[in-house]
């Protein structure tokens, strides 16, 4: 009764497992030749659980974190992308629109001015693009941090619990819902990151996927954090594991952090870098309004060196519309080097693509790996929920089951208390039966 | 079999899954679009950005022909109205021919033969929004200034240098003709047959030849306005082309990212009856169990 209470009351405790009392009629006494049972011996409360399911399930949630984890950050990354009518797409489009509708009257101050508006444009879609996914990765980079906070608490406590596990072994008594205590622990971690559960002769050993010691019995060894290259790296003593470990959120985020990002960064950067190098090129052909005319000069600023940050710092550094170099001989009517600067939209800027095919297979890739990683982790989402129905099925509380328990314990209570009760008067009668005698 | 007696979590997902059904239907329903994130069709979604360019190039065209047409029809007015003058010059100088006039009407005829010799000059100047339009690509000033030196009276201070517009992809025309090409072509100088006629009034001598001379130069301007009449026309079949090309666009960007409303009003009735029996059975659910008959 006391283990179906126990039960009853942990129906909803997350990781509880149910238990059982162990009985076993007692040692039977030899009376002669009679052999006499001696009633039931409590052996011990056992809980129910199958852990071959606890490790699948480990498994199924580090993967599962790890996707849901990219999952959130791949879909904050993908509304930047996410029109085809505004954007950085459709600012490529409009400029060279702009040096279109420029040429049949290019010395149009106006039309000029337009085209020095779309480039500023441009530029500023590009500079936000890029600093919102810097401010998404540095983000990122905190969660990483807390998750590494939350991994050294729990392997703390998964350490403490295994000393009163081990200290409970030793004197031969079921752990019960310690070991509950310390699987639900071990599935928090395994949702942070990947980690391999050994049990040894002295409680647990928990090391993660490449093999670096967590938690070794009642031992926990913590991770750190240190700065390089303006992320925080993972440091297991003085061994860099960050791009080692696997699953879990933890694995998820650093590979936004360290893969997808920089690669999304990186295309946005070639493809600045690309249009600004190009463009001013073909305005350095040509002449601008000036009397007299001088070669055109830059229209951007000139990207960095290799490109490497060109969409953050890409700006629009001519600021009068004269200075565009529409003219191909010095005349202002001419608009002989437009269709050099308009050549552009065709031209090999980025990766070997145009800058609209190079900017819309951007696009087409962020869209595609979102899409996997979604279908991926619904996939991984049900595994998990059908790996725990099935711990569910061994291991959760029915109530149904407990009431029937309850039942059979109380009418068993009941049948007990009949014998005792019948005994009692048997007992009475044998006691009296001299009495009766006596007074007769 | 023992089965998992705590059906909520998978209760809960089921929920969840018909909730965000609910609002994917719903966010179609409200943006007509199926593609609203890369993610929901990321080939639609590049397509879309391609599709984008062309239909803002192909209104930047159209922008460029409605401004090159003005210049065009400018230019090509210009033509008639300088074979029109030419005529004029051509009947005076036939009058003049026919050797029965008086001196001082000889004398009137070269005045007014001076006059149409100015008007020419002053269309041959003709600016379409600031431009000079047969100046070359030197738009900026005025192409013929008066020069009684010369022998055609005038100077051509322009270049030869011709502007083209593309008005589509890869297609491009010529939107002007030099006046070097057009009035002053060598062998048939507008301005030089026009002062040979007035000397030729003046002097009373020549003037059969020199209206023969005009006679070419006005054919030969005739035959240059079919240069702008084509012009133009391209740009008319241009412009039809463009816009059909434009309904092309739109309707293919429907087909690549609009929602299809009768589908999407379909899933979210459907997820919306989806999401009351996971509600109605969540409800229900943990009402019962053998506890409540025990008593």
């Amino acid at each position: 009764m006391e283990t179906t209470s126990n039960n009853v009351a942990n129906t909803n405790t997350p990781g509880y497992t149910r238990e059982v009392a162990d009985v076993t009629p007692g040692d039977p006494v030899e009376i002669g030749s009679l052999s006499v049972g001696t009633g039931v011996v409590l052996q011990k409360i056992q809980s129910l659980r199958d852990p071959m399911l606890q490790i699948q399930i480990n498994q199924a949630t580090q993967q599962n974190s790890s996707l849901n984890a990219s999952l959130t950050q791949l879909q904050q990354i993908q509304t930047q992308f996410a029109s085809d009518t505004s954007g950085i797409g459709a600012d490529i489009s409009n400029f060279f629109s702009s040096l279109q509708q420029l040429s049949p009257d290019p010395s149009d101050l106006t039309l000029r001015q337009g085209v020095l508006t779309a480039a500023t444009t441009l530029a500023t879609d590009f500079n936000n693009a890029a600093q919102s996914l810097q401010t998404q990765r540095s983000n990122v980079d905190q969660n990483v941090v807390q998750s590494v906070t939350q991994v050294n608490s729990l392997t703390s406590q998964i350490a403490s619990v295994d000393q009163q596990i081990s200290n409970l072994q030793s004197i031969d008594q079921d752990p019960g819902t310690l070991v509950d205590t310390q699987n639900n622990l071990i599935q928090q971690l395994s949702a942070l990151v990947g980690v391999q559960v050994i049990p040894t002769g002295q409680g647990i050993t928990v090391a993660t996927s490449n093999g670096t010691t967590l938690v070794s019995g009642s031992q926990s060894y913590a991770l750190t954090t240190q700065a390089d290259d303006g992320v925080q790296h993972i440091m297991a003593g003085t061994e860099d594991i960050t791009s080692s470990l696997t699953g879990g959120s933890l694995a998820g985020l650093i590979q936004i952090r360290d893969q997808e990002i920089p690669g999304i960064s990186s295309s946005l950067d070639q493809l600045a870098a690309g249009l600004s190098t190009n463009l001013n090129a073909a305005n350095a052909q040509g002449f601008d309004l000036e009397n007299p005319p001088v070669k055109g000069g830059n229209i951007f600023a000139t990207p960095p060196a290799g490109g490497v940050g060109a969409a953050t710092a890409m700006t629009v550094t001519m600021t009068d519309p004269s200075l565009l170099a529409a003219s191909s001989d010095g005349t202002t009517g001419s608009n002989g080097n437009l269709a050099n600067l308009s050549a552009v939209a065709d031209q090999a800027v980025a990766n070997g693509q145009t800058p609209i095919d190079a900017y819309s297979t951007l696009v087409g890739q962020v869209g595609s790996t979102t899409s996997n990683t979604s279908a991926d982790a619904d996939a991984s989402n049900a595994i998990l929920q059908q790996l725990q129905d099935q711990n569910g099925s061994v291991s959760g509380v029915s109530l149904d089951e407990e009431a029937s328990n309850l039942i059979q314990y109380q009418s068993a209570y009941q049948a007990a208390a009949r014998v005792v009760s019948t005994v009692n008067l048997l007992l009475l009668d044998a006691v009296n039966l001299g009495m009766d005698e006596a007074e007769e | 079999m023992r089965v998992n007696p705590n059906p909520m979590p998978d209760l809960m997902a089921a929920l969840n899954q018909t909730e965000l059904e609910e609002q994917q239907a719903e966010l179609q329903i409200s943006t007509g679009k199926s593609v609203n994130e890369p993610s929901d069709n990321p080939t639609a979604a590049a397509l879309l950005i391609e599709n984008n360019d062309q239909a803002t190039f192909n209104s930047g065209y159209l922008q460029s022909i409605s401004a090159v047409q003005g210049q065009l029809s400018t230019a090509s007015s210009t033509l008639s109205s300088v074979t029109t003058a030419l005529q004029q010059a051509l009947s005076l100088g036939v009058e003049a021919a026919g050797g029965t006039l008086s001196a001082s009407n000889q004398a009137a005829i070269a005045n007014q033969l001076q006059g149409i010799q100015s008007q020419i000059v002053s269309l041959a100047n003709t600016t379409y929004e600031g431009n000079y339009i047969f100046a070359g690509t030197k738009t900026s000033t005025a192409p013929y200034v008066v020069d009684s030196n010369l022998p055609d009276g005038v100077d051509y201070v322009g270049n030869t240098d011709v502007n083209e517009v593309s008005i589509g992809n890869g297609y491009k025309i010529a939107v002007n003709q030099p006046g070097s090409q057009l009035f002053s072509a060598p062998g048939n100088d507008v301005f030089l047959a026009i002062n040979n006629l007035i000397q030729a009034v003046q002097t009373n001598t020549g003037i059969g030849t020199a209206v023969n001379a005009v006679s070419a130069a006005s054919s030969y301007l005739s035959a240059q306005t079919v240069l702008y009449g084509n012009a133009t026309d391209q740009t008319q079949s241009e412009t039809t082309y463009l816009n059909a090309a434009q309904l092309q666009i739109s309707q293919q960007q429907n087909t690549l990212g609009g929602a299809n409303m009768a589908a999407a009003a379909t899933n979210l009735s459907q997820a919306q009856t989806d999401n009351q029996a996971a509600l109605a059975a969540i409800s229900k659910l943990a009402q019962d169990n053998l506890f409540s008959y025990l008593t």
